[in-house]
């Protein structure tokens, strides 16, 4: 079967199954119960001018799917197992090569004090852990400044442990939830950063290394707000073949580049109330990389910002919006010092991406919803970092606004 | 044809004012290994949230919720601050990220006394005037005394004269049931002189409280300052 058909094929599969079946969903394994949950969504991009998120959007795109499927079982009353598979393809971007999303055992000695070990969804932010499942959202794409959907390997999940827990604070104070934790992340070469290396000739073989990190949330004694802050640390390598950019004649030759500085900020706030919710986050992304085997220096500083609210206006209909602004400045130095210039003006189109976005969810019963957004935004980001818009899919350059009209639909049981 | 819109209308008053169309009174039970009789409205949430898996008496919980229902929704309104959407919303992110599991979700009160008089450790909710056997009624406990059931009359206790002449004074601590109504239906004296909280206990009998969807138990404290 040709790969992008397995996706729309497993979604169909969805969409024909009723009710009932999507309910069906636990069974028993040496006496203990085993919950079976999955997703699948299925997404549509046209954009009026450039090519957005690997894809031929400009022509209309289909190449938006993704599905997942996890079984979790409570072994004793503290402890917990489960692991989830997951699969997607976005333009260029996974190809449909099946990954193992989280695979954890998570045992809680007491509330305020747990463990989780295996393969565990990175908290960073209100939606890191969760940006794949846009079902629980009324937006098909979550603010890109914060949430890049084309890089989502790189803060996803780590093969390490996570020490967490919440605690109760006196006087009505609300509660305090705290995660710290530490491990491997290993990105697909099937991603965005890979992707964008192509356009210079790199090819990655592997690429990852160590993330350490913590969040903590303040459930506040007003109701429905939520304040929190995350702290993102990594030290990556990644190793393949690349064009010299010194002596393109050269020929092939060996690639690596590791982190000198690598490191994400985070602040976040939530209101939710009935049928309102409000969100606003901001993200600084600084990553000091030495690149061609140490002999040149990449620095970005990435900043992002956005503020989201949306209404539900009737049970099956909700409206949402939001501002997101993104900007990013790069330095290159040493032996690849001024070869890409310079970017230090973010108010250049080139160095920015401003997104005003509307979008309406229609829940078409509690298992299926139908999603169209309109995204207005203002600016490309830069070509040397992966930020949606790529040279490769935009051949003839960039055009300084871009106007796209997303489509989804999703299930999940 | 004017006949018919007044039958209409009558028809829709009718429907507005049946009892199912009111959130009746909650009732939280319990399987009967769980140790306590009371619980916090603060715990009651974290234990629905799945961020406690104990009480504070190291008993393990299990929460079971409804699929729907007036009940149901007057629940999560009242003790865990989200409707229905939200509280689906929720669990399945614990449960796609790998933090938690979906909770049992039962379709009538029968099904989920039925659950949680089999189960150990579960904990649910039901209208109180469905019969439940085999399980154990939870009494709520708001923390503060004003805070969620809100005093609408007080009756201050009498200081008794002996005491006040000797300056014996002091805090009395009391626990007070109170019903959905709003009167206090009993007190305990959970710490202090025993006759002052004698005088205390039937004062606190004649306060009236807010109305709630369910019966709630507040700890209050009356303090009696000696003259001296």
């Amino acid at each position: 079967m040709h790969r992008p058909t397995l996706g729309l094929a497993f979604l169909c599969v969805f969409l024909r199954t009723d009710q009932l079946a999507l309910q069906a969903q636990e069974f028993k394994l040496f006496d203990r119960t085993v919950q079976v949950h999955g997703f699948a969504s299925q997404g549509f991009i046209y954009t009026d001018d450039n090519n957005w998120l690997t894809m031929n959007t400009s022509q209309g795109s289909g190449a938006f799917t993704d599905f997942g499927l996890n079984l979790t079982s409570r072994v004793t009353d503290r402890l917990l197992v489960g692991a989830q598979g997951y699969d997607r393809n976005l333009g260029q971007i996974g190809q449909y090569h099946p990954s193992l999303d989280w695979a954890v055992a998570d045992y809680r000695f007491r509330d305020w004090f747990g463990v989780r070990g295996g393969k565990v969804k990175t908290r960073l932010g209100l939606y890191n852990d969760t940006q794949d499942l846009d079902f629980l959202r009324p937006f098909a794409l979550l603010p890109q400044s914060v949430y890049p959907t084309d890089i989502r390997d790189a803060t996803i999940a780590h093969v390490g442990g996570d020490i967490y827990g919440t605690l109760s604070l006196k006087q009505g104070l609300g509660d305090l939830s705290y995660t710290v934790y530490a491990g491997h992340r290993s990105d697909s070469i099937y991603s965005g950063y890979p992707y964008l290396l192509t356009q210079f000739g790199t090819h990655f073989t592997s690429f990852g290394g160590l993330q350490y990190g913590g969040d903590l949330r303040w459930n506040t004694p007003a109701k429905g707000l939520l304040i929190g802050a995350s702290r993102l640390d990594q030290d990556t390598t990644g190793k393949g073949t690349s064009v010299s950019p010194f002596n393109p004649t050269a020929g092939i030759i060996p690639y690596s580049e590791s982190s000198k500085a690598d490191w994400t900020n985070q602040f976040y706030s939530q209101y939710a109330r009935g049928k309102l919710h409000i969100d606003s986050e901001c993200r600084r992304y600084v990553r000091d990389q030495l690149i061609f085997g140490g002999t040149s220096e990449n620095l970005d500083d990435v900043r992002g910002w956005y503020v989201a609210g949306a209404y539900r206006i009737i049970k099956r209909l909700e409206l949402g919006s939001y501002y997101s602004r993104y900007s990013i400045t790069t330095l290159d130095f040493g032996a690849l010092a001024g070869i890409p210039p310079n970017q230090t003006d973010t108010g250049l189109p080139a160095n920015h991406v401003y997104d005003k976005v509307i979008t309406g969810r229609v829940d078409l019963n509690k298992f299926w919803n139908v999603k169209v957004e309109g995204h207005f935004m203002n600016g490309y980001g830069s070509s040397t970092y992966p930020d949606g818009f790529y040279p490769q899919v935009n051949p003839e350059g960039f055009k300084p606004n871009t106007n796209a009209l997303v489509l989804k639909t999703g299930v999940y049981f | 044809m004017k006949r018919r819109k007044i039958l209409l209308v009558a028809a829709g008053l009718m429907g507005f004012a049946s009892p199912g169309t009111f959130a009746s009174d909650i009732r939280v039970i319990g399987n009967p290994s769980i140790k306590a009789d009371t619980i916090s409205a603060t715990e009651l949430k974290s234990v629905f949230l799945e961020e406690k898996l104990s009480l504070a008496d190291g008993t393990h919980v299990e929460p079971v919720v409804e699929k729907g229902g007036a009940v149901h929704k007057a629940f999560l309104l009242e003790y865990l601050g989200k409707t229905d959407d939200d509280l689906r919303t929720y669990y399945s992110t614990l449960v796609f990220s790998g933090r938690g599991s979906m909770p049992k979700r039962l379709g009538s009160d029968a099904e989920v006394v039925a659950y949680i008089a089999k189960t150990r450790g579960a904990i649910g909710y039901i209208s109180s005037e469905t019969t439940a056997e085999g399980v154990k009624t939870l009494a709520i406990i708001h923390s503060g005394n004003s805070a969620e059931r809100k005093l609408m009359t007080r009756v201050e206790p009498a200081y008794p004269e002996t005491l006040k002449r000797l300056g014996i004074g002091g805090v009395v601590r009391l626990l007070v049931t109170i019903s959905p109504k709003g009167n206090v239906e009993n007190v305990a004296l959970l710490g202090g002189n025993p006759i002052l909280g004698e005088s205390a206990i039937s004062a606190v009998k004649q306060w009236v409280y807010s109305t709630s969807h369910s019966r709630t138990v507040a700890e209050v404290s009356i303090a009696f300052d000696s003259p001296r």
